[in-house]
């Protein structure tokens, strides 16, 4: 079967590696705060709006940011989509069709929690589900294929 | 709907990976078509039946509740 915009399989590795990595970052980052604020670097801003002062406001402004928390992200969201959008050995309709139905079923997961947290979680804690959200539907995706993945190929004749 | 494909695996003497190879589809396939979890599109249908000479519907059928 054609698909067409996914990547092919040769990237699947890399894509592993640069998710776990990003995935151990951002879990370090969770569980110990202490390790923010290594990297220190003048970023661009496209637009900046300061909590505590307001002397760089403005469009496309350089400001000083710590960027482990970013780094961590963006290995997480690239590695994540790598993995997620590169072909199987054999791509066929079978695997073509477990593919669309974890990510239906990765939305569908996402938006339920999210409605959960707006009804009953509040301030802060409810930025920090934000946060993961960010994640959760590519995460949920993965391992639900995965998952699927792995059960249709077991218990063989 | 059902199909005989083990069946007709058995009597050419191949496995779920033989068969998966022979027609370039992944073995989850074969496993899933054969338990009745996945329904093959019509073209798989017709070179999977191909393979063991027969005819698409002496491999797959409606079972009762879908005539």
């Amino acid at each position: 079967m054609k698909t067409n915009n996914l990547l092919p399989n040769k990237h699947k590795l890399t894509g592993w590696i640069i998710f776990s990595i990003g995935l151990i970052s951002i879990l370090i980052l969770s569980l110990f705060p202490e390790f923010e604020g290594f990297i220190k670097v003048p970023v661009v801003s496209i637009y900046h709006d300061g909590f505590m002062s307001s002397e760089n406001d403005g469009f496309f402004k350089l400001v000083e940011n710590d960027i482990t928390g970013e780094l961590a992200a963006l290995f997480l969201i690239i590695g994540g989509l790598i993995v997620g959008f590169t072909k199987e050995k054999v791509e066929d309709e079978f695997i073509a069709k477990l593919r669309s139905d974890s990510l239906v079923w990765s939305v569908i997961l996402n938006y339920c929690i999210l409605i959960i947290a707006i009804m009953f979680v509040f301030d802060f804690t409810f930025m920090n589900i934000l946060f993961y959200n960010m994640f959760t539907p590519l995460l949920f995706y993965i391992f639900r294929f995965n998952y699927l993945k792995l059960k249709s190929a077991n218990h063989e004749e | 709907m059902k199909n005989r494909i083990k069946v007709a695996r058995a009597e050419y003497d191949m496995t779920q990976a033989d068969l998966a190879e022979k027609i370039g589809v992944s073995r989850q396939s074969i496993n899933a078509i054969e338990k009745g979890k996945y329904v093959p599109s019509t073209v798989l249908a017709l070179k999977i039946a191909k393979l063991f000479g027969r005819k698409v519907e002496d491999v797959f059928m409606l079972d009762s509740l879908e005539d």
